[in-house]
């Protein structure tokens, strides 16, 4: 059996077993793994727009944050079932990203860098005005449901299809495109690619995801606040797990999804105190050291091809 | 909304917008320097503004120095803070894609708020040295505020007569029209990158000093200036260095504009959909291109 073969059968015992689970795991474990298939579908998700084309994100939970709201107003006030309010929070994500992404990813440089380390305050700000809608800084409780296993479910077809969305982009010829704009701009925009365009696309395609798992963990969670939906926290997470999986690979954000997910819950859990200084290591010593990340170097070792 | 605009009420958004407005270009004009010198844009300003205020208060609070006299102490630690990152992490990503320069100073900026949270805890400081306001006729403006602006207007100034007519000051500005011309004209660029970064944090920590006798000191004040420091940079057109000083003067009238209409919660917004609309409808700035 080839390599290749055998990787996927593996996926396919993986993906058997992750669907049968929930009928003969602990609630516990369930949880975890709900988290899990969240930080995956968000990695990845950020993987999309930095990782791909290079343009730094660093306010991606804004859209999980976005997210979050969409669906728990739509849930509490309008009455709307959980699936379709969470559909509705990724068209929102959508929607927030076209605003912001149109202005700033027309232009070169760390403009966009800087527009997503602000976008999270203002979307702080602005959930605490709103109170009528959002209930302020006193959050929002979802109506009680048990729904913790279709949950499970979703997020984790979620987590799939941002895998999946990410193996199909990097195949063709938009993510082709992506990637010349992230290797250079200039001989990108001479071969005739729309730069901004695709850039935007690409932006489009990453807020998406964050927006339904942010929806997702509202409604699991049964109650939201601005302080717990916008952490800066968990955009930096977003991003060592990418980096230190491998950027702008398929299976980077999956590989450093699940290592740094284990090892949060092993070890780390007990040192809360120095998670953000590890992190901040972690980037540093990831952008010297090894800016291919993990799969990066095993892409050399074992020479994977490039689609890994 | 009704709200009755009087005179009075526009000479104090003037006043107040300028006196922030000097401080905001202050602290810009040391990420405008990196920017310029180094194309970096340093994530962890904000931090060290935040560093500086720190020294500040210890220095304050451990042995009742008058916190304007710790000027000098919070700009030097800082200055050596800033040479010491430059040489053992920034100068490796100075040629490499934005991506890594802007991750890394991103990695350091998280880390240095959780070593700031772990050193001094997340309790807010405060400086309790100048309280009440000066009052002319119907202006009333708070006494850290004005000695703040004084400071900030020397320092900025003295700045720019250094960067005008030293030579480390124009072999700075040559570094930052053109590497590599300043290089074959004998400039030791790698210097120059030490020196720009040791001196833009001294700026953010003169920064830090000033505002840690006006707002509460905690390890997270920070991240919000590296933010309003790119918007002057932006608003008076990136590496245009006297353009920091005409953003910085926007910033701060325009902020204190908002604040005639809005809540305190919205105003945190403007800043944010100045820059959107600054990057939509004219990203070379208000003075436009590059010079310097």
């Amino acid at each position: 059996m080839s390599p290749a073969r055998l990787f996927q059968g593996g996926l396919v015992v993986v993906a058997a077993a992750l669907a049968v689970y929930p009928f003969f795991g602990t609630g516990y474990g369930v949880r975890a793994l709900l988290q899990l298939f969240m930080w995956i579908a968000l990695a990845g998700s950020w993987n999309l727009i930095s990782g791909l084309t290079g343009y730094v994100s660093f306010g991606h939970v804004a859209f999980f944050g976005a997210g979050a709201y969409t669906a728990a107003i739509l849930i509490t006030n309008a009455g709307w079932s959980w699936p379709l309010a969470c559909a509705a929070a990724g068209v929102a994500a959508c929607g927030l990203a076209l605003l912001i992404g149109y202005p700033c990813l027309r232009l070169k440089g760390p403009y966009f860098a800087i527009a997503m380390l602000g976008l999270n305050e203002v979307l702080r700000a602005l959930v605490s005005y709103f109170e009528g809608l959002t209930g302020g800084g006193s959050g929002l409780s979802l109506p009680t449901l048990q729904a913790s296993v279709p949950i499970y479910y979703v997020m984790g077809l979620c987590a799939a299809a941002v895998t999946a969305l990410t193996y199909v982009i990097i195949t063709s010829r938009f993510g082709l495109r992506l990637m010349t704009i992230r290797e250079d701009e200039v001989a990108a925009e001479a071969m005739g690619i729309d730069t901004a365009r695709h850039k935007l696309y690409a932006f489009l395609l990453s807020a998406v995801g964050p927006g339904i798992v942010g929806g997702l963990a509202a409604r699991d969670q049964g109650y939201i606040e601005p302080i717990s939906v916008f952490p800066l926290a968990t955009t930096i997470t977003m991003i060592v797990m990418v980096l230190f999986g491998g950027k702008g690979t398929v299976w980077g954000p999956v590989l450093g999804a699940v290592i740094l997910f284990v090892s949060q819950e092993v070890v780390w859990a007990r040192f809360p105190y120095v998670h953000q200084l590890l992190f901040g290591a972690i980037i540093v010593a990831v952008v010297l050291l090894m800016p291919r990340g993990v799969l990066g170097i095993l892409q050399i070792k074992y020479r994977l091809p490039r689609t890994v | 909304m009704n709200v009755v605009i009087t005179p009075a009420m526009i000479a104090q958004v003037v006043i107040s917008g300028l006196l922030s407005g000097t401080l905001y270009a202050m602290v810009a004009l040391g990420l405008a320097l990196i920017f310029g010198v180094m194309r970096v844009i340093n994530i962890a300003h904000g931090p060290m503004l935040m560093l500086g205020a720190y020294v500040t208060f210890f220095l304050y609070s451990a042995f009742g120095v008058n916190p304007y006299l710790t000027l000098p102490a919070s700009m030097a630690v800082l200055f050596v803070l800033g040479m010491l990152l430059e040489r053992t992490l920034v100068f490796r990503v100075v040629d490499a894609p934005e991506l890594s320069s802007l991750l890394l100073t991103f990695g350091i900026s998280i880390a240095l708020v959780n070593l700031a949270q772990l050193a001094f805890t997340s309790d807010l400081r405060a400086v309790e040295f100048l309280t009440g306001s000066f009052v002319i006729g119907p202006v009333a403006v708070s006494k850290p505020r004005i000695v703040a602006f004084a400071f900030a207007a020397i320092i900025t100034a003295a700045a720019f007569l250094f960067l005008r007519n030293t030579k480390l000051g124009k072999a700075i500005r040559a570094t930052s029209q053109s590497r590599d011309v300043a290089m074959v004209c004998g400039i030791n660029v790698g210097r120059i990158h030490l020196i720009t970064f040791g001196f833009a944090a001294a700026l953010a920590a003169a920064g830090g000093t000033l505002i840690a006798v006006i707002v509460a000191i905690q390890p997270e004040m920070g991240q919000i200036w590296t933010f309003k420091s790119f918007l002057v940079i932006v608003l008076g057109g990136a590496g245009n260095y006297p353009g920091a000083l005409v953003g910085g003067m926007l910033l701060g009238l325009i902020e204190q504009l908002a604040s005639l209409f809005l809540t305190t919660q919205l105003s945190e917004a403007v800043a944010y959909v100045l820059l959107v609309l600054v990057l939509l409808i004219r990203p070379t700035g208000i003075l436009g291109g590059r010079s310097t």
